[in-house]
C-alpha cells in the first residue's frame, strides 16, 4: 500500500484498537506513511479520525496495537513520552495558541523549554518561518487579536519551530470561515510541496484530492478503503464510500 | 457632573436606559455615555440616587435618637485622639497581613497543584491536599489562632516561638491557603483542556505546560476572588489581638473602653476603608490592561 | 425555586429583625409599687430632695425600667468573689447566680435593695448583658449596670456614675518562679513583659504607674491573660486585687500575688452605671451613704474581700 513518495517508512500503525468505555472507535487499524508522503484522512464524523490522530501523538492511550515512528516503537514500555511528542507536530481544530503569549513566545515556548534550544537560535527558527508564511509582522500580537486563519497558521508554524517528523493535521480548517480557509491550505500546500511527511484529516476534499498522495476512507473505526485520491474521489471500489462521497457532493462541498 | 439638557434626542439607534459606553477612545468617561445612547437613563439614575440619599440622611439626622448616636459615634474629640492611636498601630496590622498573603498565595498554589495532579500514583497527594482545605475551612479562624498561639508556647518546647505575631501570621496562613487554594483550582480547571493537549503535544512536560501555559492563564483569570480573599486576611489580622497583642483593632478597643465611645471604631473604619479603595481600583486596573492587551472586543 | 428563595431569604430577615436579645431572668415583675419607707411615711411626689433611698425611689418610681422592679445587669459569667453561691438551674448566669445575693457585689446589691424600698430578691431582676452594652447608647433594658466597673472621667461623660461601692486597688500576679516572684517594688517590674483584660484600668496602672520598658499585652478577657501567664509568654497580670485572689486561688496553679499597686496616683474606684442623667443614681447614692455610714459596707467588704489586708504594697 505505499505510494509513489519511494523511502523509508515514517509512521507505521499496526492493529490499532481504542475504546472510550464500551464504545470501540478504533477497531484495528493498519496505516503506512512513507517519509515525504502526505495522507488525507477522511470520514464521517465519529468516524475516528481525530482519535486516530490524537493516538499517535500519546494524547490516547492506547488499548491494543502498535506504533511507530521512523521504526521506533512509541508504543512502548517505557518510552519518554515527550521526546517522542517533540517528533511529531499536531495542529487541532480550535484553541490551539497560547491566549496569553504573543506569537513569537507562542513559536518559541517549545523550543526553548523543550528541546532546550537558545533564545536566540528558537527566535531566529521562529522569524524564518514566520517570515516564510507571511506572518512576520505578527510576531509580537497577542492571538486573540489574530483571524482564525492567521491563529492557524500560526498554530502550524508552531508545530514545525519543533522540527518534527511527521505533522498531523486534525480539520484544522473546519471552524474558520469560508473566506479564511484558502491561506491555511496555502500554507499546508507549501509543507507538502517542501516534503514534509504528514497525514490530513479534513473534510475539504477539493483539498485532499490536490495534495494528498493518498486517501484514506475512514469508516466505523476502520480504513475502509484507500488508494491515490483520483481513484478514491472518482471511482471508489466501497458502497459506503460511494456513499459518504454523494453526501459531501449533495452537502456541495465538492 | 455635567448633564445634558433635559429632553436631548435620543440618538437614531439608540434605546434610552441602554448601557454607557466604557472608557477608551470613545470621548471623555462623563460626556461619552451622555452622548451615546442612554443619557436619560443615566441622569434619572444619578437623580434618583441623590434623591434617595438626601432623603435617608435628613431621616436619620433629624431623628431623635441623632445627638446620642452622634456623640457616642461621632464625636469630634475621641476621634482626634484615637485616629492617629490607631493609624499608628495599623501598621503592625499591615505587617501581619503582607507576610501572611506572600506565603498564603505560595501555599495554596502548591495545594492547588498537589489537588490537579492526575493519575494513581498521585493520589495520596492529592487526598492531603482535599484534607487540608477542607479541615482549614471547616475550623474558624479564630479558634486556629487561639489553639495555635496559645497552644503551641503551652508545649514549653525548646525553641518554639512565643510570638504572637509569629502565631498569627502562621494560623492567618494555614486558613486562608485553603480558601485561596480554591481559588486557584477553579481558575485552573477553567483553562480549557485543549490548552494543555497543545502543551503537551509539543512536547512540554507535565511540569513546564502547567509552568507555562495553565498556571498564568489560571491565575490572570482569579485575581479579582484572589484581592477578595486578601482584604477579608486584611481584617482578620485583628484576630491577632486574641492573643494579646496591641494591633490597631485592640488599640480602638481601649480607648473606647477608656471613653465609653464607640467613635474610635468609626476611626478604624475609615482607615480600612482608605486602604481597600485603591487595592479595588489597581485590581481592576490589572485586569482591564490585561484584557485591552489580549483581546479584541475588551472595550466594547 | 426563586419564589421559593426569595420567601426564605425574606422570612430569615424577618425572624433576625424579631430576635430579642435581652432576656431577663430572676425574680417576678410585681405590680405594686414599691413598699413605702422603713419609717413609714408616704413620700411626697416629684424630684424634691428625699431624705432616704426609699423616699427617692418612690418619688422617681416611674424612671424604673420596669414599674416595682429594680432591674439590675451584670455579665455572666458571674465571677468570685464578686458574685458567689453557685449556678441556679435556668438560670442564664453561669459559675454564680446573682440572685442569691452572695458574693461582695451580690450581698451589696441584696442591701441596697432593701433600703431602696424593694424586696431582694422578689422584686429585682438580673439581666446579663455584654460590656459594650452597659455604655451604648440609646434606651437600656436596665436601670444601671453592677459589674466592676472603674470610674473614669472620660467615662462618666457617656454614662453616669454612682459613688463608690468599692475603692479598688490593683494588684500583680504571677507563677511561682517567674521571673517578677519575688518582686518587692514596681523598679522590679521594669522589664517585665504584663497583660492586663480590655475595659479595666489595670492597663492604665501598667501603662502610667509601673511604665515597663516592654509593651504590655492586652486580651479580650481575663481567660486569654491568664493562659499566657501560664505559658510563660507573659510574666504578670494586673488585675484588681479581690480577682487577683480569686485566680490565685482557683484558676491558676502556683499562682501568687507580687502586690499591691499604690492607687494615689491612679485612684480608684468601682461604680454602678447609669444612663445619662437619669433620677436613680441620686437614689443608689443615698442607699449607698446610708451602707457606709452604719457600718454596712465594711462588714460587707470584710466578710467577702478579707484577704486585702496582708498584700504588700510595691513602692
Amino acid at each position: 500500500m505505499s505510494s509513489q513518495a519511494n523511502g523509508a517508512v515514517a509512521l507505521r500503525i499496526e492493529d490499532l484498537h481504542k475504546s472510550f468505555g464500551k464504545l470501540e472507535v478504533l477497531r484495528g487499524i493498519d496505516l503506512e506513511v512513507d517519509e515525504h508522503e502526505v495522507v488525507g484522512l477522511i470520514g464521517a464524523s465519529g468516524s475516528g479520525k481525530s482519535t486516530l490522530l490524537r493516538c499517535v501523538n500519546l494524547l490516547e492511550p492506547i488499548d491494543r496495537g502498535r506504533i511507530l515512528i521512523e521504526g521506533d516503537e512509541i508504543t512502548a514500555r517505557g518510552v519518554d513520552v515527550n521526546r517522542i511528542r517533540q517528533r511529531i507536530g499536531i495542529v487541532f481544530q480550535a484553541f490551539n495558541l497560547f491566549p496569553h503569549m504573543s506569537v513569537i513566545r507562542n513559536v518559541t515556548l517549545g523550543p526553548i523549554e523543550a528541546l532546550g534550544a537558545s533564545r536566540g537560535q528558537a527566535e531566529g527558527l521562529a522569524t524564518e518561518l514566520l517570515e516564510r508564511f507571511g506572518l512576520a509582522d505578527k510576531r509580537d500580537d497577542y492571538p486573540d487579536r489574530l483571524s482564525g486563519g492567521q491563529q492557524q497558521r500560526v498554530a502550524i508554524v508552531r508545530a514545525l519551530a519543533m522540527k518534527p517528523d511527521v505533522v498531523l493535521l486534525d480539520e484544522v480548517t473546519s471552524a474558520l470561515d469560508p473566506e479564511l480557509v484558502a491561506e491555511v491550505l496555502n500554507v499546508i500546500r507549501e509543507l507538502a510541496a517542501g516534503g514534509m511527511t504528514m497525514v490530513i484529516a479534513t473534510h475539504e476534499m477539493g483539498f485532499a484530492r490536490d495534495i494528498a498522495n493518498r486517501v484514506c476512507f475512514l469508516d466505523d473505526g476502520v480504513i475502509l478503503e484507500q488508494g491515490p485520491p483520483d481513484r478514491i474521489f472518482t471511482a471508489p471500489e466501497q458502497e459506503r464510500t460511494q456513499r459518504f462521497l454523494q453526501s459531501i457532493i449533495d452537502a456541495g462541498r465538492m | 457632573m455635567a448633564l445634558t439638557p433635559q429632553g436631548a434626542p435620543a440618538p437614531a439607534t439608540g434605546l434610552p436606559g441602554g448601557p454607557p459606553l466604557p472608557e477608551g477612545d470613545r470621548g471623555s468617561k462623563i460626556l461619552g455615555p451622555l452622548r451615546a445612547e442612554g443619557a436619560r437613563g443615566v441622569v434619572i439614575a444619578v437623580v434618583s440616587t441623590l434623591v434617595f440619599f438626601s432623603v435617608l440622611v435628613l431621616v436619620v439626622v433629624n431623628s431623635s435618637g441623632w445627638p446620642l448616636i452622634k456623640e457616642s459615634f461621632f464625636d469630634g474629640e475621641v476621634f482626634a485622639e484615637a485616629f492617629p492611636k490607631v493609624l499608628e498601630k495599623f501598621w503592625r496590622n499591615v505587617f501581619i497581613f503582607c507576610v501572611a498573603e506572600v506565603f498564603v498565595l505560595i501555599v495554596a498554589m502548591i495545594i492547588a497543584v498537589l489537588r490537579s495532579l492526575s493519575g494513581p500514583v498521585f493520589t495520596p497527594l492529592r487526598v492531603l491536599a482535599a484534607a487540608y482545605t477542607d479541615l482549614f475551612r471547616a475550623v474558624p479562624t479564630i479558634l486556629v489562632i487561639a489553639l495555635l498561639g496559645f497552644g503551641a508556647p503551652a508545649l514549653q518546647i525548646k525553641g518554639v516561638p512565643r510570638s504572637d505575631v509569629f502565631w498569627a501570621i502562621v494560623a492567618l496562613v494555614l486558613v486562608y491557603s485553603a480558601y485561596v487554594a480554591e481559588v486557584y483550582r477553579a481558575g485552573i480547571e477553567s483553562v480549557h483542556p485543549s490548552q494543555v493537549a497543545s502543551a503537551r503535544a509539543l512536547g512540554l512536560s507535565r511540569r513546564k505546560t502547567l509552568r507555562f501555559v495553565v498556571i498564568p492563564q489560571a491565575v490572570r483569570r482569579v485575581i479579582p476572588p484572589l484581592l477578595n480573599d486578601f482584604i477579608g486576611l486584611q481584617k482578620d489580622s485583628a484576630l491577632v489581638a486574641f492573643l494579646g497583642y496591641r494591633e490597631a483593632l485592640r488599640e480602638s478597643q481601649i480607648i473606647q473602653a477608656e471613653h465609653f465611645d464607640f467613635t474610635p471604631y468609626v476611626a478604624l473604619a475609615l482607615v480600612y476603608v482608605v486602604i481597600t479603595i485603591p487595592q479595588a481600583r489597581f485590581v481592576d486596573w490589572l485586569v482591564a490592561r490585561d484584557r485591552r492587551r489580549r483581546q479584541v472586543g475588551a472595550t466594547l | 425555586m426563586r419564589k421559593v428563595l426569595t420567601i426564605l431569604a425574606l422570612t430569615g430577615l424577618l425572624l433576625a429583625a424579631c430576635a430579642e436579645d435581652d432576656p431577663t431572668v430572676g425574680g417576678e415583675t410585681g405590680g405594686a409599687f414599691p413598699a413605702t419607707g422603713t419609717t413609714g411615711e408616704t413620700a411626697p411626689t416629684g424630684p424634691t430632695t428625699a431624705a432616704t433611698a426609699a423616699d427617692c425611689a418612690t418619688a422617681n418610681a416611674d424612671a424604673f425600667e420596669s414599674a416595682g422592679t429594680l432591674t439590675v445587669a451584670t455579665g455572666t459569667p458571674a465571677f468570685p468573689p464578686w458574685w458567689e453561691g453557685g449556678e441556679v438551674d435556668g438560670s442564664e448566669f453561669e459559675f454564680n447566680d446573682p440572685a442569691k445575693g452572695q458574693g461582695y457585689e451580690g450581698a451589696v446589691i441584696a442591701d441596697l435593695t432593701s433600703r431602696l424600698g424593694f424586696s431582694f430578691p422578689d422584686q429585682v431582676t438580673f439581666v446579663p448583658i455584654g460590656f459594650n452594652k452597659s455604655f451604648a447608647p440609646g434606651p437600656k433594658d436596665f436601670d444601671f449596670v453592677l459589674q466592676q466597673i472603674s470610674y473614669l472621667p472620660e467615662r462618666d461623660e457617656a454614662v453616669d456614675f454612682s459613688e463608690s461601692y468599692y475603692d479598688a486597688e490593683q494588684a500583680v500576679v504571677t507563677t511561682k518562679g517567674s521571673p517578677i516572684d519575688g518582686a518587692t517594688s514596681i523598679a522590679d517590674l521594669a522589664d517585665a513583659t504584663l497583660g492586663a483584660p480590655i475595659g479595666t484600668t489595670s492597663l492604665a496602672v501598667i501603662e502610667d504607674v509601673i511604665q515597663p520598658s516592654v509593651e504590655p499585652a492586652v486580651y479580650d478577657d481575663l481567660a486569654g491573660a491568664i493562659q499566657d501567664l501560664k505559658n510563660g509568654s507573659i510574666d504578670g497580670v494586673v488585675v484588681d486585687l479581690p480577682s487577683a485572689f480569686f485566680i490565685t486561688a482557683v484558676q491558676l496553679d502556683k499562682g501568687v500575688i507580687v502586690g499591691q499597686i499604690p492607687t494615689e496616683e491612679v485612684p480608684e474606684y468601682f461604680g454602678m452605671v447609669f444612663e445619662t442623667g437619669s433620677p436613680l443614681v441620686e437614689c443608689v447614692n443615698l442607699g449607698l451613704q446610708e451602707m457606709k455610714a452604719d457600718g454596712t459596707l465594711d462588714a460587707l467588704e470584710q466578710e467577702w474581700l478579707a484577704d486585702a489586708t496582708d498584700v504588700p504594697v510595691l513602692t
